[in-house]
Protein backbone atom coordinates (compact mmCIF):
# COMPACT_ATOMS: atom_id res chain seq x y z
CA UNK A 1 0.00 0.00 0.00
CA UNK A 2 2.52 2.75 0.71
CA UNK A 3 3.60 3.90 -2.52
CA UNK A 4 6.95 5.74 -1.15
CA UNK A 5 8.97 2.60 -0.32
CA UNK A 6 7.93 0.73 -3.22
CA UNK A 7 8.59 2.84 -5.97
CA UNK A 8 10.65 6.05 -4.70
CA UNK A 9 13.39 5.73 -6.87
CA UNK A 10 11.60 5.19 -10.38
CA UNK A 11 9.22 7.49 -12.63
CA UNK A 12 5.67 6.88 -13.09
CA UNK A 13 6.56 7.08 -16.59
CA UNK A 14 8.36 4.22 -16.72
CA UNK A 15 5.59 1.37 -17.37
CA UNK A 16 7.04 -1.41 -14.36
CA UNK A 17 6.63 1.58 -12.18
CA UNK A 18 3.17 2.54 -13.63
CA UNK A 19 2.30 -0.92 -13.12
CA UNK A 20 3.19 -1.17 -9.65
CA UNK A 21 0.78 1.79 -8.87
CA UNK A 22 -1.69 0.03 -10.73
CA UNK A 23 -1.32 -3.39 -9.03
CA UNK A 24 -1.44 -1.45 -5.32
CA UNK A 25 -4.02 1.43 -6.13
CA UNK A 26 -6.80 0.49 -8.84
CA UNK A 27 -8.84 -2.23 -7.00
CA UNK A 28 -8.82 0.18 -3.85
CA UNK A 29 -9.96 3.21 -6.38
CA UNK A 30 -12.26 1.41 -8.49
CA UNK A 31 -14.20 0.02 -5.03
CA UNK A 32 -13.80 3.49 -3.36
CA UNK A 33 -15.83 4.71 -6.53
CA UNK A 34 -18.44 1.82 -6.05
CA UNK A 35 -18.57 2.69 -2.54
CA UNK A 36 -19.41 6.14 -3.59
CA UNK A 37 -21.64 5.71 -6.12
CA UNK A 38 -23.04 1.99 -6.16
CA UNK A 39 -22.18 1.78 -9.91
CA UNK A 40 -20.11 -0.78 -10.65
CA UNK A 41 -19.51 -0.15 -14.65
CA UNK A 42 -19.16 3.90 -13.93
CA UNK A 43 -16.99 2.47 -10.96
CA UNK A 44 -14.41 0.48 -13.29
CA UNK A 45 -14.62 3.78 -15.97
CA UNK A 46 -13.81 6.29 -14.15
CA UNK A 47 -11.37 4.60 -12.68
CA UNK A 48 -9.61 3.87 -15.45
CA UNK A 49 -9.57 7.19 -16.45
CA UNK A 50 -7.87 8.51 -13.26
CA UNK A 51 -5.18 5.57 -14.48
CA UNK A 52 -4.97 7.37 -18.12
CA UNK A 53 -4.82 11.20 -16.53
CA UNK A 54 -2.04 10.04 -14.06
CA UNK A 55 0.34 8.51 -17.19
CA UNK A 56 -0.53 11.48 -18.74
CA UNK A 57 0.45 13.35 -16.23
CA UNK A 58 3.64 10.82 -14.73
CA UNK A 59 6.32 13.57 -16.01
CA UNK A 60 5.16 16.48 -13.75
CA UNK A 61 3.80 14.14 -10.67
CA UNK A 62 6.26 12.42 -7.90
CA UNK A 63 5.74 8.84 -7.04
CA UNK A 64 4.15 9.66 -3.58
CA UNK A 65 2.06 12.24 -5.13
CA UNK A 66 0.36 9.34 -7.19
CA UNK A 67 -2.33 8.16 -4.80
CA UNK A 68 -4.04 11.33 -3.58
CA UNK A 69 -3.77 12.44 -7.78
CA UNK A 70 -5.66 9.23 -8.07
CA UNK A 71 -8.69 10.08 -5.96
CA UNK A 72 -9.01 13.85 -6.65
CA UNK A 73 -8.49 13.03 -10.45
CA UNK A 74 -11.00 10.14 -10.17
CA UNK A 75 -13.63 12.25 -8.02
CA UNK A 76 -13.15 15.38 -10.29
CA UNK A 77 -13.56 12.40 -13.31
CA UNK A 78 -17.05 11.44 -11.51
CA UNK A 79 -18.49 15.11 -11.02
CA UNK A 80 -18.11 15.69 -13.93
CA UNK A 81 -19.31 12.50 -15.77
CA UNK A 82 -22.62 13.15 -13.39
CA UNK A 83 -22.85 16.53 -14.20
CA UNK A 84 -22.60 15.71 -17.92
CA UNK A 85 -25.31 12.59 -17.93
CA UNK A 86 -27.47 14.20 -15.21
CA UNK A 87 -28.70 10.50 -13.85
CA UNK A 88 -26.09 7.81 -12.80
CA UNK A 89 -27.85 4.85 -12.56
CA UNK A 90 -27.52 3.27 -9.03
CA UNK A 91 -26.82 -0.13 -8.40
CA UNK A 92 -26.93 -1.73 -5.21
CA UNK A 93 -23.76 -3.12 -3.66
CA UNK A 94 -23.40 -6.70 -3.90
CA UNK A 95 -21.60 -8.85 -1.02
CA UNK A 96 -19.76 -12.04 -2.00
CA UNK A 97 -18.18 -14.43 0.54
CA UNK A 98 -14.54 -14.55 0.60
CA UNK A 99 -14.45 -17.85 1.00
CA UNK A 100 -17.03 -21.12 1.28
CA UNK A 101 -15.26 -22.28 4.65
CA UNK A 102 -18.60 -22.70 6.48
CA UNK A 103 -18.80 -25.95 8.44
CA UNK A 104 -22.63 -26.33 9.09
CA UNK A 105 -25.52 -25.21 6.81
CA UNK A 106 -27.21 -23.86 9.62
CA UNK A 107 -24.51 -21.27 9.64
CA UNK A 108 -24.80 -21.09 6.65
CA UNK A 109 -28.30 -20.01 6.03
CA UNK A 110 -27.61 -17.38 8.76
CA UNK A 111 -25.14 -16.19 7.25
CA UNK A 112 -26.55 -15.82 3.75
CA UNK A 113 -29.86 -14.11 5.50
CA UNK A 114 -27.40 -11.78 7.50
CA UNK A 115 -26.16 -11.14 3.94
CA UNK A 116 -29.17 -9.80 2.50
CA UNK A 117 -29.92 -7.92 5.53
CA UNK A 118 -26.12 -6.29 5.42
CA UNK A 119 -26.82 -5.38 1.44
CA UNK A 120 -30.02 -3.34 2.51
CA UNK A 121 -28.61 -1.81 5.12
CA UNK A 122 -25.16 -0.88 3.57
CA UNK A 123 -26.91 0.50 0.30
CA UNK A 124 -29.01 2.20 2.44
CA UNK A 125 -26.73 4.23 4.21
CA UNK A 126 -25.57 7.80 3.16
CA UNK A 127 -23.00 8.24 0.96
CA UNK A 128 -20.85 9.93 3.01
CA UNK A 129 -21.05 6.95 5.52
CA UNK A 130 -20.71 4.66 3.20
CA UNK A 131 -18.02 5.43 1.81
CA UNK A 132 -15.32 5.68 4.72
CA UNK A 133 -17.24 2.54 6.47
CA UNK A 134 -16.60 0.40 3.10
CA UNK A 135 -12.90 1.99 2.64
CA UNK A 136 -12.27 0.89 6.08
CA UNK A 137 -14.18 -2.42 6.29
CA UNK A 138 -13.27 -3.78 2.48
CA UNK A 139 -10.50 -2.03 1.74
CA UNK A 140 -8.86 -2.16 5.17
CA UNK A 141 -7.56 1.17 5.14
CA UNK A 142 -6.97 2.98 8.74
CA UNK A 143 -9.33 6.11 9.46
CA UNK A 144 -6.13 7.98 9.01
CA UNK A 145 -5.57 6.77 5.06
CA UNK A 146 -9.26 7.75 4.66
CA UNK A 147 -8.80 10.99 6.41
CA UNK A 148 -5.89 12.22 3.85
CA UNK A 149 -7.10 10.80 0.57
CA UNK A 150 -10.84 12.22 1.51
CA UNK A 151 -9.61 15.74 2.77
CA UNK A 152 -10.92 15.19 5.80
CA UNK A 153 -9.92 15.18 9.77
CA UNK A 154 -9.50 12.05 11.34
CA UNK A 155 -12.15 12.69 13.63
CA UNK A 156 -14.57 13.08 11.26
CA UNK A 157 -14.05 9.74 9.98
CA UNK A 158 -14.21 8.07 13.18
CA UNK A 159 -17.83 9.81 13.83
CA UNK A 160 -18.77 8.89 10.02
CA UNK A 161 -17.89 5.60 10.82
CA UNK A 162 -19.46 5.39 14.43
CA UNK A 163 -22.79 6.38 12.60
CA UNK A 164 -22.45 4.18 9.65
CA UNK A 165 -22.68 1.23 12.42
CA UNK A 166 -25.47 3.04 14.74
CA UNK A 167 -27.44 2.52 11.02
CA UNK A 168 -26.12 -0.59 10.13
CA UNK A 169 -27.60 -1.90 13.77
CA UNK A 170 -31.36 0.32 12.76
CA UNK A 171 -31.65 -2.23 9.83
CA UNK A 172 -30.14 -4.98 11.33
CA UNK A 173 -33.07 -5.13 14.08
CA UNK A 174 -34.19 -8.71 13.90
CA UNK A 175 -30.40 -10.21 14.63
CA UNK B 1 -14.52 7.29 27.86
CA UNK B 2 -14.88 10.78 26.55
CA UNK B 3 -15.69 9.69 23.20
CA UNK B 4 -19.24 9.62 22.69
CA UNK B 5 -19.42 9.27 18.92
CA UNK B 6 -16.67 7.59 18.24
CA UNK B 7 -16.89 4.11 20.57
CA UNK B 8 -18.38 2.12 17.99
CA UNK B 9 -15.65 3.07 15.48
CA UNK B 10 -12.94 2.57 18.43
CA UNK B 11 -14.16 -0.43 18.64
CA UNK B 12 -14.02 -1.72 14.69
CA UNK B 13 -10.31 0.18 15.12
CA UNK B 14 -9.48 -2.08 18.03
CA UNK B 15 -9.14 0.96 19.93
CA UNK B 16 -11.25 -0.26 22.66
CA UNK B 17 -11.76 -3.94 23.98
CA UNK B 18 -15.37 -5.67 23.88
CA UNK B 19 -15.47 -5.24 27.68
CA UNK B 20 -15.39 -1.21 27.00
CA UNK B 21 -18.13 -1.49 24.02
CA UNK B 22 -20.35 -3.42 27.06
CA UNK B 23 -19.97 -0.30 28.89
CA UNK B 24 -21.48 2.30 26.15
CA UNK B 25 -24.26 -0.45 24.72
CA UNK B 26 -26.85 -3.05 25.60
CA UNK B 27 -26.14 -6.66 25.43
CA UNK B 28 -28.23 -6.86 22.48
CA UNK B 29 -27.13 -4.22 20.48
CA UNK B 30 -23.60 -5.78 21.58
CA UNK B 31 -24.17 -9.01 19.74
CA UNK B 32 -25.52 -7.30 16.95
CA UNK B 33 -22.49 -4.95 16.39
CA UNK B 34 -20.19 -8.42 16.66
CA UNK B 35 -22.15 -10.03 14.29
CA UNK B 36 -21.74 -6.84 11.75
CA UNK B 37 -18.72 -7.14 12.65
CA UNK B 38 -17.88 -10.81 11.95
CA UNK B 39 -20.12 -10.89 8.65
CA UNK B 40 -17.90 -7.69 7.46
CA UNK B 41 -15.13 -9.79 7.48
CA UNK B 42 -16.61 -12.61 5.86
CA UNK B 43 -17.91 -10.78 2.77
CA UNK B 44 -16.23 -8.77 -0.04
CA UNK B 45 -16.82 -6.76 -2.56
CA UNK B 46 -17.35 -8.28 -6.05
CA UNK B 47 -13.71 -7.92 -7.18
CA UNK B 48 -12.61 -6.64 -11.11
CA UNK B 49 -10.65 -8.49 -13.61
CA UNK B 50 -7.50 -6.24 -12.82
CA UNK B 51 -5.63 -7.55 -15.83
CA UNK B 52 -8.62 -6.78 -18.07
CA UNK B 53 -8.79 -3.28 -16.37
CA UNK B 54 -5.17 -2.84 -16.58
CA UNK B 55 -4.82 -3.71 -20.39
CA UNK B 56 -8.41 -1.53 -21.09
CA UNK B 57 -5.70 1.38 -19.25
CA UNK B 58 -3.11 0.49 -21.97
CA UNK B 59 -5.39 0.95 -24.51
CA UNK B 60 -6.83 4.28 -23.91
CA UNK B 61 -3.32 5.69 -23.42
CA UNK B 62 -2.70 4.46 -26.89
CA UNK B 63 -6.06 5.91 -28.65
CA UNK B 64 -5.61 9.07 -26.95
CA UNK B 65 -1.88 9.29 -27.59
CA UNK B 66 -2.77 8.56 -31.18
CA UNK B 67 -5.58 11.16 -31.25
CA UNK B 68 -4.11 13.47 -29.16
CA UNK B 69 -2.04 14.53 -32.41
CA UNK B 70 -4.70 16.37 -34.29
CA UNK B 71 -5.78 18.93 -31.62
CA UNK B 72 -6.40 21.32 -33.86
CA UNK B 73 -10.42 21.62 -33.77
CA UNK B 74 -12.47 20.25 -36.72
CA UNK B 75 -13.20 24.55 -37.42
CA UNK B 76 -9.59 25.48 -37.75
CA UNK B 77 -9.14 23.05 -40.66
CA UNK B 78 -11.88 24.10 -42.55
CA UNK B 79 -10.67 27.40 -42.03
CA UNK B 80 -7.01 26.29 -43.08
CA UNK B 81 -9.05 24.29 -46.12
CA UNK B 82 -11.53 27.32 -47.56
CA UNK B 83 -8.74 29.93 -47.22
CA UNK B 84 -6.51 27.81 -49.23
CA UNK B 85 -9.51 26.83 -51.55
CA UNK B 86 -9.91 30.79 -51.87
CA UNK B 87 -5.99 31.09 -52.40
CA UNK B 88 -5.58 28.79 -55.40
CA UNK B 89 -9.00 30.53 -56.65
CA UNK B 90 -7.42 33.74 -57.09
CA UNK B 91 -3.89 32.37 -58.19
CA UNK B 92 -6.36 30.43 -60.79
CA UNK B 93 -8.14 33.25 -61.86
CA UNK B 94 -5.20 35.87 -61.90
CA UNK B 95 -3.14 33.36 -63.08
CA UNK B 96 -5.42 32.81 -66.10
CA UNK B 97 -4.38 34.48 -69.27
CA UNK B 98 -6.55 35.28 -72.05
CA UNK B 99 -5.46 34.80 -75.66
CA UNK B 100 -6.36 36.43 -78.84
CA UNK B 101 -5.75 34.71 -82.25
CA UNK B 102 -5.77 35.14 -85.68
CA UNK B 103 -5.41 32.88 -88.47
CA UNK B 104 -4.29 33.02 -92.10
CA UNK B 105 -5.77 36.07 -93.83
CA UNK B 106 -8.10 36.67 -91.03
CA UNK B 107 -8.44 39.95 -88.73
CA UNK B 108 -10.58 40.21 -85.98
CA UNK B 109 -11.61 43.56 -83.50
CA UNK B 110 -11.28 42.79 -79.86
CA UNK B 111 -12.48 44.68 -76.85
CA UNK B 112 -10.40 44.64 -74.09
CA UNK B 113 -11.93 44.87 -70.34
CA UNK B 114 -10.80 48.99 -69.87
CA UNK B 115 -13.14 49.40 -73.39
CA UNK B 116 -9.58 49.74 -75.23
CA UNK B 117 -10.15 48.29 -79.09
CA UNK B 118 -7.38 46.09 -80.79
CA UNK B 119 -7.74 44.79 -83.85
CA UNK B 120 -5.56 42.13 -84.66
CA UNK B 121 -4.36 41.80 -88.47
CA UNK B 122 -3.74 37.97 -89.53
CA UNK B 123 -1.31 35.21 -87.92
CA UNK B 124 -0.78 37.55 -85.40
CA UNK B 125 -1.51 36.78 -81.12
CA UNK B 126 -1.90 38.17 -78.04
CA UNK B 127 -1.95 37.74 -74.41
CA UNK B 128 -2.90 39.34 -71.31
CA UNK B 129 -3.42 38.12 -67.97
CA UNK B 130 -6.77 38.41 -65.84
CA UNK B 131 -4.68 41.71 -64.17
CA UNK B 132 -5.28 43.49 -67.05
CA UNK B 133 -7.86 45.57 -65.07
CA UNK B 134 -5.01 46.35 -62.87
CA UNK B 135 -2.15 46.58 -65.12
CA UNK B 136 -3.22 47.22 -68.30
CA UNK B 137 -0.14 44.82 -69.80
CA UNK B 138 -0.20 42.81 -72.80
CA UNK B 139 1.80 40.72 -74.89
CA UNK B 140 2.17 40.51 -78.69
CA UNK B 141 3.39 38.31 -81.37
CA UNK B 142 2.39 39.87 -85.00
CA UNK B 143 0.51 43.02 -85.79
CA UNK B 144 -2.12 45.11 -84.12
CA UNK B 145 -3.76 48.28 -83.98
CA UNK B 146 -4.36 49.65 -80.89
CA UNK B 147 -7.12 52.19 -79.88
CA UNK B 148 -6.28 52.46 -75.96
CA UNK B 149 -8.69 54.23 -73.45
CA UNK B 150 -7.25 56.76 -71.69
CA UNK B 151 -6.10 55.84 -68.41
CA UNK B 152 -3.66 54.06 -66.26
CA UNK B 153 -0.42 53.27 -69.06
CA UNK B 154 -1.35 50.55 -71.19
CA UNK B 155 1.92 48.37 -71.94
CA UNK B 156 2.39 46.29 -75.57
CA UNK B 157 5.50 44.29 -75.06
CA UNK B 158 6.86 41.94 -77.85
CA UNK B 159 10.50 40.32 -78.10
CA UNK B 160 11.60 43.30 -79.68
CA UNK B 161 10.51 45.78 -77.84
CA UNK B 162 7.21 47.24 -75.54
CA UNK B 163 5.29 50.03 -76.59
CA UNK B 164 3.64 52.26 -73.34
CA UNK B 165 1.28 54.66 -73.63
CA UNK B 166 -1.78 56.04 -71.66
CA UNK B 167 -4.37 57.01 -74.54
CA UNK B 168 -4.02 56.79 -78.38
CA UNK B 169 -4.30 54.78 -81.55
CA UNK B 170 -1.09 52.80 -83.14
CA UNK B 171 -0.27 50.12 -84.41
CA UNK B 172 2.70 47.17 -83.31
CA UNK B 173 4.13 44.55 -85.76
CA UNK B 174 6.45 42.46 -84.47
CA UNK B 175 7.65 39.17 -86.37
CA UNK B 176 11.19 37.77 -85.77
CA UNK B 177 13.39 40.59 -86.27
CA UNK B 178 10.98 43.02 -87.58
CA UNK B 179 9.40 46.00 -85.07
CA UNK B 180 7.56 48.03 -86.28
CA UNK B 181 5.20 51.13 -84.00
CA UNK B 182 3.24 53.57 -86.03
CA UNK B 183 1.63 56.05 -83.82
CA UNK B 184 -1.85 57.50 -84.81
CA UNK B 185 -3.18 59.48 -82.01
CA UNK B 186 -1.23 60.58 -78.93
CA UNK B 187 2.02 60.02 -77.42
CA UNK B 188 3.57 56.35 -77.69
CA UNK B 189 6.91 55.72 -76.02
CA UNK B 190 8.42 52.59 -77.45
CA UNK B 191 11.19 51.28 -75.38
CA UNK B 192 13.19 48.78 -77.94
CA UNK B 193 15.28 45.42 -76.66
CA UNK B 194 18.63 47.22 -76.78
CA UNK B 195 17.01 49.69 -74.06
CA UNK B 196 16.51 53.43 -77.18
CA UNK B 197 13.63 54.47 -75.80
CA UNK B 198 11.86 56.92 -78.73
CA UNK B 199 8.67 58.69 -78.26
CA UNK B 200 5.75 58.50 -81.35
CA UNK B 201 3.59 61.25 -82.03
CA UNK B 202 0.98 61.37 -84.24
CA UNK B 203 2.37 60.06 -87.94
CA UNK B 204 5.15 59.13 -86.60
CA UNK B 205 6.72 55.32 -87.18
CA UNK B 206 9.11 53.47 -85.59
CA UNK B 207 10.84 50.80 -87.70
CA UNK B 208 13.83 48.13 -85.94
CA UNK B 209 15.08 45.76 -88.21
CA UNK B 210 18.34 43.89 -87.83
CA UNK B 211 19.66 45.98 -84.91
CA UNK B 212 18.85 49.03 -87.22
CA UNK B 213 16.30 51.91 -86.11
CA UNK B 214 14.73 54.15 -88.90
CA UNK B 215 12.04 56.80 -87.54
CA UNK B 216 10.00 58.32 -90.22
CA UNK B 217 6.86 61.14 -90.41
CA UNK B 218 3.67 60.26 -92.57
CA UNK B 219 0.99 62.78 -91.16
CA UNK B 220 -1.85 61.17 -93.49
CA UNK B 221 -2.16 58.35 -91.75
CA UNK B 222 -5.02 57.95 -89.76
CA UNK B 223 -5.33 54.82 -89.48
CA UNK B 224 -3.53 51.62 -90.95
CA UNK B 225 -4.55 50.45 -94.39
CA UNK B 226 -4.86 46.55 -93.38
CA UNK B 227 -8.06 47.75 -91.84
CA UNK B 228 -9.22 48.31 -95.13
CA UNK B 229 -7.97 45.19 -96.52
CA UNK B 230 -4.85 47.03 -97.71
CA UNK B 231 -1.67 46.62 -96.37
CA UNK B 232 0.81 49.30 -97.12
CA UNK B 233 4.88 49.41 -96.71
CA UNK B 234 7.45 52.50 -96.48
CA UNK B 235 10.62 51.21 -96.82
CA UNK B 236 10.62 48.00 -95.57
CA UNK B 237 12.29 44.61 -96.47
CA UNK B 238 11.10 42.32 -98.93
CA UNK B 239 11.55 39.60 -96.55
CA UNK B 240 8.85 40.71 -94.16
CA UNK B 241 6.64 41.89 -96.93
CA UNK B 242 6.61 38.38 -98.00
CA UNK B 243 5.95 37.35 -94.38
CA UNK B 244 3.10 39.63 -94.41
CA UNK B 245 1.89 38.58 -97.42
CA UNK B 246 1.75 35.04 -96.37
CA UNK B 247 0.02 35.83 -92.91
CA UNK B 248 -2.39 37.13 -95.57
CA UNK B 249 -2.96 34.49 -97.59
CA UNK B 250 -1.38 31.16 -96.15
CA UNK B 251 1.04 30.95 -98.66
CA UNK B 252 4.99 29.68 -98.56
CA UNK B 253 7.38 31.30 -100.67
CA UNK B 254 10.75 30.15 -101.67
CA UNK B 255 12.91 33.28 -102.94
CA UNK B 256 16.60 34.05 -103.42
CA UNK B 257 18.66 35.95 -100.53
CA UNK B 258 19.89 38.42 -102.14
CA UNK B 259 16.06 40.11 -102.48
CA UNK B 260 15.22 39.90 -98.87
CA UNK B 261 16.67 43.33 -97.81
CA UNK B 262 15.54 45.08 -100.84
CA UNK B 263 13.55 47.77 -99.41
CA UNK B 264 9.95 48.29 -100.88
CA UNK B 265 7.07 51.09 -100.73
CA UNK B 266 4.19 50.10 -101.12
CA UNK B 267 0.60 48.26 -100.63
CA UNK B 268 -0.75 44.83 -101.17
CA UNK B 269 -4.48 43.83 -101.17
CA UNK B 270 -6.04 41.18 -99.15
CA UNK B 271 -8.53 40.51 -101.44
CA UNK B 272 -6.31 38.24 -104.20
CA UNK B 273 -3.33 36.55 -103.89
CA UNK B 274 -2.51 37.71 -107.54
CA UNK B 275 -2.95 41.05 -107.27
CA UNK B 276 -1.40 41.60 -104.64
CA UNK B 277 1.65 39.58 -105.99
CA UNK B 278 1.65 41.44 -109.00
CA UNK B 279 1.92 44.87 -106.74
CA UNK B 280 5.47 43.65 -105.27
CA UNK B 281 6.92 42.22 -107.66
CA UNK B 282 6.34 44.25 -110.81
CA UNK B 283 8.15 47.18 -109.44
CA UNK B 284 11.20 45.14 -108.34
CA UNK B 285 11.19 43.63 -111.86
CA UNK B 286 10.87 40.01 -109.66
CA UNK B 287 8.85 36.99 -111.22
CA UNK B 288 6.52 34.78 -109.20
CA UNK B 289 5.45 30.83 -110.05
CA UNK B 290 3.30 29.32 -108.57
CA UNK B 291 3.65 26.04 -107.53
CA UNK B 292 0.76 24.06 -106.02
CA UNK B 293 -2.17 26.12 -104.05
CA UNK B 294 0.61 27.20 -101.01
CA UNK B 295 4.19 27.18 -102.70
CA UNK B 296 5.33 30.30 -104.72
CA UNK B 297 9.02 30.29 -106.11
CA UNK B 298 10.22 33.66 -106.40
CA UNK B 299 12.75 34.51 -109.18
CA UNK B 300 14.76 37.61 -110.22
Amino acid sequence: MDLKNTVQETCLCDEATFKLVFDSQFKALRNFLIFRYRNPNFAEDIAQNAFVKLWENCKILKNEQAKSFLYTTAIRLSLNQIKHEKVVNEFEIKLVPKSFHHESPQFLLEEIELKVQLEKAINSLSTKQREVFLMNRFENQSYSEIATQLNLSVKAVEKRMHHALLSLRKVIKSI
Amino acid sequence: MNNKETYLSDWLANKITDEQLKQFVSDDDFIAFQKIKKSLDVFQIESSDSIASFQSIKDKINTKKSSSVPVIPIWKYISIAASLILLLSFSFYFSRETTIETDFGTTQNSTLVDNSIVTLNSKSKLNYSNFFKFNRNLYLNGEAFFQVKKGSTFTVNTTLGKVEVLGTKFTVTNSDDFFEVICYEGKVKVTLKNDKISILTPGKSIQYYKDKTELRVDKTLKTPLWLNNETSFKNVPVKIILEKITNQYGVQFDFPKSIENILFSGTFTHNDIDTALKSLCIPLNLKYIKKGTTKIEISE
